[in-house]
């Protein structure tokens, strides 16, 4: 019932929002400079078929007409065409958000199997000489990781395990050059080879991902590492912890408690390190050569490419907006002390 | 002021005052960078592209073959001062809306409540564009010059200031120095920027050394894809990018030099912000708090000598010969490493079976430092140094935690100050009951739900069925003590140590907590050992009385004797501050 309320609540949020967010992005949008029909024709096409393509277009009208027509269209799935590509916006969404999805939802993965884990582990104050030993590392680790640009470890690691040891394959995108990607199904080169029983596109899958998703984890694991780990230390020091011990609780049951307070502040900031994790994409896209959306929206920039440019932020933005409704709602389920309203 | 820099400053770690040193160099090569560089830093010279590290060009050339040795020290004048302006400009947007939003939100009228409800919720619209792609929409839609670059990155951070500002004023809104100003005759514009903004500063500039590094990782993020500072501009992404395409081809030295100089600048600013927050801080001072509390200590040994002769008779539990319930003999506590500050010294005392005595001491005496080492529940860098702690026939000293475990609850239960936060915030009171029964022995749940609900009726909790769902925060404080003494006397324990057990209730609520917990102890044949700095609840409930001061125990008497005619000279201090 509570939980219902709250849902209901903050779907009637959602929608406005992300309105607004589309508003605010066509807006910014139409601002880039430079004349698109121009640029769609080239620059010996006669001005009275640019002018004609304009028409077409809409530019020529207000830009709250074209961002009626825009929405009218873009609720049909219709979002529009590339002036550069000729490709359906749609489509090309559709091809590149599993390639930027996949790389993000791995890095997570490895976050949670390594650095959640570790965040843990080195939280409590003892003398213990192992724990000890990963205290310091991962004080090293933490230090590191807040300085380090996500593009420079990548361009440091092909450097070191591509160039110099000849390991792991260089920035040549997903598969290499010989490989032919399997047929699209999901959009994930894993999961697709999987499906389609190629072994051999899965290991190169594989193998390509390896360093980017690496970089990614290892720059964005930081902040949730950082927090999951003072939080654990605030935790196991808590008056609640020494007096569930002087109860007699039995050591897993108090530790597990401690571990649930300290999880709520980590989601939180889980679904930060998301969204930057999306903007980390575009440059890690770029160091490695994959074709995912970061790379998409680099080009749409550069050749001021209206649609796919639109496409890309919508997305982006919605995105955002949905882990933080799932960041709170998992949040409001954990923590029975959040009210429904007047939540943040 | 330069105290506490001072301070600050030698309570560092060598390797950090190393980084501040790199942090200056950084903020020096901001302003002369440019002038003291060998080489021009913008003119190409096709015939020295690419050369390796050494001879003239100490880290090489690029591949327009420009000296990247020059270019490094060049480039912290465009990012470091884009990061700088971004920010500060960020922070002149931010704190002053910020301050507005709290202002206009703590006056608590509808129309301005929903004003600012709106404005949060437009400011959360903005900072769901992932921020990256945000600049780089900005500085595509404006063009590339440094002053846009640091407007599209001014632009994206000013929220997190606004959002920051408003939710500091917003707490400190409420403080009574506040109302103070409010009540001297300020206007609302006054109280907000005169007398809360200054302080809500030392969060406002810890976050402006974090922003800093941030806005220095945007600017070469940007640049580093094109759509930031161009090239032949000294700027340290746009040189990593222009030198990655020759990373693979083993000429490493293009794109690594200005990668360590922007990890260089980036974690300097960092820890920057560290040593900002530690000398922003009350709490960086704490060394010398320690130091006064060891003086304190110190000069309290002098003053226990004289009715030292008196205690052991009175120390000993009641006559009889009777094993006692718990028997402390010599114990000390120390701060394990760091020199070893004693904190409990020398306490012996015992406490027969059914027997109550009370533990006198002002705050800082050690008290509840006592109570910890004998539950065996000091904290990780506090230590028993020497001294046992029998319960019954067994040494509680160095016991094994899963033999200790057995002992608890079963037969020494403990009462801890404050019960609301002796409860975890996110176990409701029947999970914490049953796990508790649990823990101690094989009982299938329901079965210890019911058992949970007797106990929580046995407290004079009523309704207890619906306390079983309920979370600490949903308990008044007199409900919550008495869920940890339906805990503390679930098996009737031989001996029960309650560490002020009233604090933060009313007086009223004292008096229902203490009556009970004495009440059920006698019944069940408990010995109790009341921790309190409150001689009236010494004097009403405890057989016997030990007063406390720096970690000793000075005297110790029957209640009524000690009161009648207190020995030592800090007893009748205290004494006298009571007996008004």
């Amino acid at each position: 019932m509570r939980f219902a309320a709250y849902l209901g609540l903050r779907f009637v949020f959602l929608i406005p929002q992300i309105v607004l967010i589309s508003l605010i992005t066509f807006v910014l949008v139409r601002m880039l400079p430079g004349n698109p029909a121009r640029m769609s024709l080239g620059p010996l096409a006669p001005e009275s078929a640019v002018e004609a393509l304009r028409e077409k277009w809409l530019l020529d009208r207000p830009i709250f007409e074209q961002y009626g027509a825009w929405l009218e269209k873009a609720f049909t799935g219709d979002l529009g065409e590339s002036w550069v590509n000729n490709t359906y916006v749609l489509d090309d969404l559709i091809q590149r958000i599993p390639v930027t999805i996949e790389i993000i939802t791995l890095a997570l993965i490895l976050v949670f199997l390594f650095l959640v884990p570790l965040a843990i582990i080195t939280a409590s104050h003892t003398k213990n000489r192992i724990v000890r030993f990963f205290q310091n590392i991962t004080f090293g680790y933490g230090m590191l990781a807040g300085a380090l640009p996500d593009f420079l470890l990548g361009l440091v690691l092909i450097f070191a395990f591509f160039t110099h040891a000849g390991i792991l394959p260089g920035p040549e995108g997903r598969l290499g050059i010989l490989d032919f990607e399997s047929p699209f199904v999901t959009g994930s080169v894993l999961i697709d080879s999987l499906i389609a029983g190629d072994i051999d596109n899965f290991w190169s899958g594989a193998w390509h991902l390896v360093m980017p998703v690496f970089t990614l984890a290892f720059v964005y694991g930081a902040p949730i590492f950082k927090m999951l780990r003072s939080q654990m230390e605030g935790a196991l020091q808590a008056d609640y912890t020494v007096y569930a011990e002087a109860v007699g609780i039995k050591p897993r049951t108090v530790f597990l408690r401690a571990a649930r307070v300290a999880s709520g502040p980590t989601i939180v900031i889980t679904g930060v390190v998301v969204m930057f994790l999306l903007g980390g994409a575009v440059l890690v896209e770029t160091v490695f050569n994959l074709t995912g959306l970061g790379q998409y929206a680099v080009q749409a920039i550069v050749t001021a490419d209206y649609a796919p440019l639109q496409g890309f932020v919508s997305f982006a933005a919605i995105f955002t907006m949905l882990v933080y409704l799932a960041v709170d709602l998992v949040q409001f389920a954990m923590d029975p002390r959040i009210k429904a309203v007047g939540s943040r | 002021m330069w105290l506490r820099i001072k301070r600050t400053l030698r309570s560092l770690p060598k390797w950090q005052l190393g980084v501040l040193g790199i942090f200056f160099g950084i903020l020096f090569l901001t302003i002369f960078g440019p002038y003291l560089a060998p080489f021009p830093t913008e003119t190409a010279d096709p015939l020295s592209r690419l050369l390796p590290p050494g001879g003239k060009h100490w880290l090489g050339t690029d591949e327009n073959g420009m000296d990247i040795f020059s270019r490094v020290l060049a480039a912290p004048r465009t990012d470091v001062v884009i990061g700088v302006v971004a920010t500060f400009i960020s922070v002149v947007l931010g704190a002053p809306l910020g301050v507005l939003v709290a202002l206009y939100e703590s006056r608590g009228k509808a129309g301005a409540t929903a004003f600012a409800e709106t404005f949060m919720r437009l400011l959360e619209v903005m900072q769901s564009f992932p921020v990256f792609v945000f600049a780089m929409v900005l500085v595509a839609v404006f063009g590339g010059s440094i002053t846009n670059i640091i407007i599209a990155i001014a632009f994206v951070n000013t929220p997190v200031f606004i959002r920051l500002v408003r939710s500091e004023v917003l707490s400190l809104v409420q403080r009574p120095f506040s109302e103070a100003a409010r009540a001297v005759g300020n206007t609302e514009m006054r109280l907000g920027f005169r007398h809360i903004f200054p302080n809500a500063f030392p969060v406002v500039m810890v976050q402006v050394s974090v922003t800093v590094g941030f806005a220095i990782l945007l600017t070469a993020g940007l640049s580093f894809v094109g759509a930031g500072v161009r090239p032949p501009t000294p700027e340290l992404g746009a040189m990593i990018a222009s030198g990655a395409k020759y990373l693979i081809i083993e000429q490493w030295w293009p794109a690594l030099f200005p990668g360590v100089a922007l990890g260089l600048t980036v974690f300097s600013f960092g820890i920057f912000g560290e040593i900002l927050n530690l000398a922003m801080e009350p709490r960086a001072v704490r060394k010398d708090v320690d130091r006064r509390r060891t003086a304190a200590l110190e000069s309290g040994r002098g003053g226990g000598e004289t009715a030292a002769a008196a205690l052991p008779s009175a120390l000993s539990a009641a006559p009889g010969g009777e094993t006692p319930v718990l028997a402390v003999a010599n114990l000390r506590v120390a701060v394990g490493d760091a020199g070893g500050q004693e904190l409990i010294s020398d306490i012996s005392f015992s406490l027969a079976p059914g027997e109550s005595m009370a533990i006198v001491g002002e705050s800082g005496s050690g008290k509840s430092v006592l109570v910890k080492a004998v539950l065996q529940l000091l904290p990780y860098p506090l230590e028993v140094t020497s001294g046992t702690v029998h319960y019954g026939e067994t040494n509680l000293v160095g016991m094994e935690k899963r033999e200790m475990r057995k002992l608890r609850s079963r037969e020494i239960a403990a009462i801890l100050p404050n019960a609301k936060s002796q409860l975890n915030p996110l176990t409701t009171v029947g999970a914490m009951l049953v796990s508790a029964l649990q823990a101690h022995e094989k009982i299938a749940t329901k079965a210890a739900l019911a058992r949970a609900i007797e106990l929580l009726e046995m407290v004079g909790i009523t309704d207890p069925e619906l306390r079983l769902g309920a979370y600490p925060h949903e308990l008044s404080g007199g409900m919550a003590q008495r869920v940890c003494l339906a805990l503390a006397l679930m098996y009737r324990p031989r001996l029960l140590i309650a560490d002020e057990p009233t604090a933060g209730l009313d007086v009223t609520i004292q008096r229902q907590v203490l009556d009970l917990t004495r009440n059920l102890a006698r019944e069940s044949g408990t010995a109790r050992l009341v921790i309190t700095g409150d001689f009236g609840i010494a004097a009403h409930y405890c057989d016997r009385v030990a007063v406390m001061q720096a970690g000793r125990i000075v005297e110790a008497n029957q209640t009524q004797a000690l009161f009648a005619e207190p020995r030592h000279p800090y007893t009748r201090h205290l004494l006298s501050c009571v007996q008004v």
